[in-house]
């Protein structure tokens, strides 16, 4: 294959990345692809070609939050979790259908097994699917949070009232008798969510303290000539 | 702090340096036993951009082809400093224990 050809190829390939970094990167990230082909390489490289896909992904997905801004990347990773024990409550309300039928039997005189159907087109599904979309609701807040979207911080404080709301709506309804898992997992989400509005309050007031103190004094680079760095840029 | 992110801010430590140029001293450094691919190095450098620890030096064009040169910032040489001291003081106490178990056995 000729370099043009080999240049086509790895073009593709790097589709796997963001679209700004390709308009920032891609020219430079090719010449470096090109600049290691060796002339017996016929085309890309199979392990160059994992290894844009690996890049291009992870970059996709990974947060752009600085490792200095500890209760902003905290607030990422704690949304994930709670996406993940989102997860954990769809799986725990559709596993323990039967053990609520039966604790509902066994408890109520009045309940018959005729009414058990409407209950779970009623109750139970509606939860499981909610429980199900709620986690997808997460991880996509999670991952515009990781990218700085403001905004998915307040669309969390409204996901967290919608779980406070259905705690609560459940314990009314008797679920700590009928259905003590699937409390205890509503539980277990609530307070995960709880932590991460926590972390959300404490890196706001800090993103405010920032704000209040005036941008930040910068620091002169060392490796640097005085005046290069302005310069450079 | 990861042996390859170690690497690729001892490459530049000693001065800017472009893509390609941060590879071929990594390997150096390493003795060639970590050779970077394009993509792990730029999955790198983004990560490090991000974390304020390497920036975009200059631009050039050579071979009608963009090449840019990364530089290590103030807060990515302290880093280094760190780990650099961090990695010396582990490894002479793993020497300095092994030539006691040296001693001791007959």
């Amino acid at each position: 294959m000729s370099e043009v050809g080999t240049e086509a190829a790895y073009r593709r390939w790097l589709r796997w990345y963001p679209r700004e970094f390709r308009r920032e990167h891609a020219d430079e990230l090719l010449g470096v692809l090109l600049a290691e082909t060796g002339p017996d390489d016929r085309g890309p490289r199979p392990v160059e070609c994992l290894d844009l896909v690996r890049g291009g992904l992870s970059m996709r997905l990974r947060p752009r939050v600085p490792r200095s801004d500890s209760a902003g990347f905290a607030v990422v990773r704690l949304m994930y979790l709670a996406a993940l024990v989102q997860c954990a409550v769809a799986v725990t309300v559709a596993g323990t259908a039967g053990a609520v039928r039966a604790s509902m039997l066994a408890a109520d005189p009045g309940f018959t097994a005729a009414q058990w159907p409407a209950q779970l087109a009623d109750s139970v599904d509606p939860l499981v699917v909610s429980a199900g979309l709620g986690a997808i609701v997460l991880v996509w807040l999670a991952w515009c949070s990781g990218r700085g979207r403001r905004w998915a911080r307040a669309l969390f404080v409204v996901n967290f009232a919608l779980t406070t709301y259905s705690l609560l709506h459940g314990l009314a309804g008797g679920s700590a008798t009928y259905a003590p898992a699937d409390l205890a997992a509503g539980t277990v989400l609530w307070l995960t969510e709880l932590a991460t509005l926590g972390v959300i309050v404490i890196s706001e007031v800090r993103r405010l303290a920032t704000l209040r103190s005036g941008p930040p004094v910068p620091v002169p680079d060392p490796a640097l000539p005085l005046g290069a760095a302005g310069r450079a840029r | 702090m990861q042996e390859a992110t170690f690497l690729i801010l001892t490459a530049l430590a000693a001065g800017s340096q472009h893509g390609y140029g941060v590879i071929s001293d990594v390997l150096a450094i390493s003795d060639g036993r970590v050779r970077l691919r394009a993509g792990t190095l730029y999955s790198a450098l983004d990560r490090l951009r991000i974390d304020g620890l390497v920036d975009v030096d200059r631009e050039e064009v050579v071979d009608s082809r963009l090449r840019r040169y990364y530089r290590l910032t103030a807060e990515g040489r302290r880093q280094l400093a760190v780990e650099a001291d961090r990695a010396r003081s582990n490894a002479a106490t793993a020497l300095s224990r092994l030539d006691l178990a040296g001693g001791a056995s007959p």
